[in-house]
């Protein structure tokens, strides 16, 4: 106990953005620390605001009683999924790791506080969301004031249960690639397999089951989260313990996450050193001949070390490529299934004209596309490295210039081919198909630029591990979700303003718009980059 | 000083992906008091055998035992008097240097008034004491090697473990840890380290072993092993006939 108490201390205490600010000589990089606070203070606010909206939500349309459910879903499933995605890279292959196991530290105590500090670390977004709605909640339900303190009591625990889960897969299929020679692409690939199959998983359930409950099931919003609650346990225990309070939920959920996370980090602990053994073992051929070498301009040797950088990560690889692989398969299914299809399923057989939706291809395509640029958090992921190319006789701009054309080279092709898919489809005729071709070539250009307006004015180098620039970075949240929640406003207006206008018209304005805010970030990236 | 064996290294094997042998059938033993110095090529397999002995590297061949435990089953026992410091030492850069250290004092549990006495006397050594408030981050490489020196030297490890240790340390810092080693050598401490350093590994260790393409292919005293030649000599001469 009194080990991991120090260890986990020292490893909060290893990334805290106080300490830096408090012993940091470096005036640029205390006024750093300072634009992370406001920055995550303006997420924090943000994922509020959304919580209570979707609180008033329910309050205004009679559903309330829905929303300690609600809270319980949104918290598990972003607690799964960014656990998910960050398991890789704190658990295994992270870089102080012969440090710490040469210290003596039994291998469960240093899992069991790699997951702790994990969940410390990203507590804060979860008691966002469901302290607010607790708010929303307390404001249209009235309840009884004892459920307050269960309510803050068990968001503290909520997590739990979704991140041991994750955790213990991220450990399934760490184990599973370690006896193969290029773990490294074994473990991407189960890795973005697990990612996609979560994706799909509603839609696959639904299939099953269709034709004898869901119909039913699914007829209220109500009914939908309740049965929810039915499905994945914890849920109905969360409601039950706020909204009773029952005391058994309670102590059920408290009782099952402290039980599971013993047994995972007993488990994990007996073959961690072999994991991280052979998952850090870099078999050497030594077979190599001296021959076939090209020539590449820079920009496209930069481009080439992007990718090359992408593709040696499974953390950066499973976060990086995610999206335009999601992207692709959305509209392999599409072409497959019929586009009319996916929307029926996708809006519950809504009687509306499916061609309105045709505008919306393009922006369909970049909530996924879009959802990480790689030029967020390529500049920070230079990390130690950063002196190589700062020491190399190349302008900073084109440094930048061959980040953002790696981007390029990863988005586009994927946005063309998912707008053919689809439009095919959708049977969206030539002119209007091109349009959206053209319209998604731009915003892929405009995610590139603006990503990497982020990543450079939030560059950060001096990270512990990889995973803190690719998922938790500043960069990154400042890019992700005002882009994310933009976008999503995006597909709406399309489909609205198709409604009443022109299709070649409207995708010609949106070009035009997009094309202006790609090519001010271009310009600002590039000023940016030419003042480092 | 009667000596015991502090590190034995029996028939060690580790193979990467594909069969191939990193380190094949490697035997060692270090008592109390030596200064035992394992040289070798890049490559050759002297850090993959220091990280099985340090705990850090699972393997599955041969047995390793430090102070009669086994690192394989015995764990806990073999860390708690062992110290590892790694040629190129991955620190916390976000801890400033004492908090760094303070960390190492927590979990080695040494108590207030020793690990004050103990940090300031190093550090006083390495010249060092005036930047442990400053971040790591900010320190040279050498530094950074500086702190995992102290890190391993204040709770007075009964076997330290060095892969390349006088890499990037300034000349005075050099001398200073050679000092060191002679003195906790003297106390009936063990050192395994690896160099490529010859002329360190002449003026400094009793006994050494030369590994080649993951083989032992000469150990033994200094006196046994050179026959009245310089090490360089003898281990181009090994290197050679291996």
């Amino acid at each position: 106990m009194k080990d991991s108490i120090i260890l986990l201390k020292t490893l909060l205490l290893s990334t805290s953005q106080h300490n830096i600010y408090k012993h940091s000589t470096d005036k640029k990089r205390r006024r750093r620390v300072i634009g992370n606070y406001v920055g995550l203070a303006c997420l924090y606010l943000m994922l509020i605001g959304y919580s209570i909206a979707m609180c008033i939500g329910y309050g205004e349309s009679g559903l309330i009683e829905a929303a300690p459910v609600m809270s319980a879903i949104v918290i598990s499933t972003l607690a799964f999924l960014f656990t998910f995605f960050k398991t890789n890279g704190y658990l295994f292959n992270f870089k102080e790791y012969d440090m710490l196991m040469s210290l003596p530290f039994e291998s469960r105590t240093v899992t069991g506080c790699k997951f702790l500090y994990m969940y410390i670390k990203s507590l804060p977004w979860y008691l966002s969301i469901s302290l607010a709605m607790m708010i929303g909640y307390g404001i249209y339900a009235h309840p009884s004031p004892v459920v307050y303190p269960v309510w803050i009591l068990l968001s503290f625990v909520l997590p739990v249960i979704p991140m041991l889960l994750a955790s213990f897969l991220g450990f399934l299929i760490a184990r599973v690639s370690s006896g193969f020679r290029k773990n490294n692409i074994i473990q991407t690939i189960l890795t973005m397999a697990f990612i996609i199959l979560c994706f799909s998983l509603r839609y696959i359930i639904e299939a099953v089951i269709r034709d004898d409950q869901v119909e039913n099931t699914l007829q209220s919003v109500s009914e939908a989260t309740e049965n929810a609650g039915r499905v994945y346990l914890p849920v109905g225990w969360f409601a039950g313990a706020v909204r009773g309070p029952v005391v058994s939920d309670i102590l059920l959920l408290t009782g099952v996450s402290l039980l599971l996370f013993v047994i995972v980090f007993r488990i994990v602990g007996n073959s961690y050193r072999s994991i991280n053994s052979a998952l850090k073992s870099h078999a050497a051929a030594k077979k190599y001949r001296m021959n076939g070498q090209k020539k590449h301009s820079v920009i496209n040797a930069i481009a080439y070390k992007e990718f090359k950088r992408l593709t040696g990560s499974t953390t950066y690889m499973t976060n990086g490529a995610i999206g335009v692989i999601l992207s692709a398969l959305f509209g392999i299914v599409t072409l497959i299934l019929g586009f009319d299809k996916i929307v029926d399923t996708v809006t519950r057989n809504a009687p509306f004209d499916h061609v309105i939706l045709q505008p919306a291809i393009p922006f369909i395509l970049y909530f996924f596309i879009g959802m990480l640029a790689t030029t967020a958090c390529s500049p920070s992921l230079e990390g130690k490295n950063y002196w190589i190319m700062q020491s190399l006789p190349i302008e900073k701009t084109t440094i930048y210039k061959g980040k953002m054309l790696f981007n390029m080279y990863l988005t586009v092709p994927f946005m063309v081919f998912g707008i053919l898919c689809m439009g095919i489809s959708a049977k969206v005729p030539v002119p209007e198909l091109i349009m959206d071709l053209i319209l998604g070539v731009v915003l892929c250009a405009f995610s590139t630029a603006w990503g990497c307006v982020c990543g450079i004015r939030h560059m950060r180098l001096d990270w512990e591990n990889e995973i803190e620039v690719i998922k938790q970075g500043a960069a990154v949240s400042i890019y992700l979700l005002p882009n994310m929640f933009a976008v999503m406003g995006l597909v709406v207006l399309m489909v609205f303003l198709g409604m009443k206008m022109n299709h070649i018209l409207l995708s010609g304005i949106m070009i035009l718009i997009v094309a202006a805010l790609a090519v001010a970030s271009y310009l600002r990236a590039l000023s940016l980059a030419g003042r480092m | 000083m009667s000596t015991k064996a502090m590190l034995e290294i029996k028939n060690y094997s580790k193979t990467y992906g594909e069969g191939k042998k990193a380190v094949d059938d490697v035997s060692l033993t270090v008592e109390s008091g030596d200064i035992y110095g394992f040289i070798g090529h890049n490559g050759a397999g002297k850090s993959t055998t220091i990280r099985a002995v340090v705990g850090v590297l699972d393997f599955t061949e041969g047995e390793i035992l430090i102070d009669g435990h086994s690192v394989k089953d015995e764990e806990m026992e073999c860390k708690r008097i062992t110290a590892y410091i790694p040629d190129n030492p991955d620190l916390y850069e976000n801890l400033t240097g004492i908090q760094y250290l303070n960390f190492i004092a927590d979990v080695f549990d040494i108590d207030a008034a020793e690990r004050e006495t103990s940090i300031k006397k190093y550090a006083d050594l390495f010249e060092i004491t005036d930047s442990l408030g400053d971040m790591i981050s900010s320190y040279s490489h050498g530094m950074k090697q500086k702190v995992a020196i102290i890190s391993a030297l204040i709770h007075k490890p009964r076997l330290l473990v060095l892969d390349e240790p006088f890499v990037g340390l300034d000349p005075k810092a050099t001398f200073t840890l050679k000092e060191i080693m002679h003195e906790m050598c003297a106390q009936g401490t063990a050192i395994f380290f690896s160099t490529h350093v010859l002329d360190v590994a002449e003026k400094l260790c009793n006994k050494v072993a030369i590994i080649k393409h993951g083989r032992i292919i000469a150990s033994g005293t200094m006196e046994e092993l050179t026959e009245g030649h310089s090490l360089e000599e003898t281990f181009m001469e090994a290197d050679h006939e291996g």
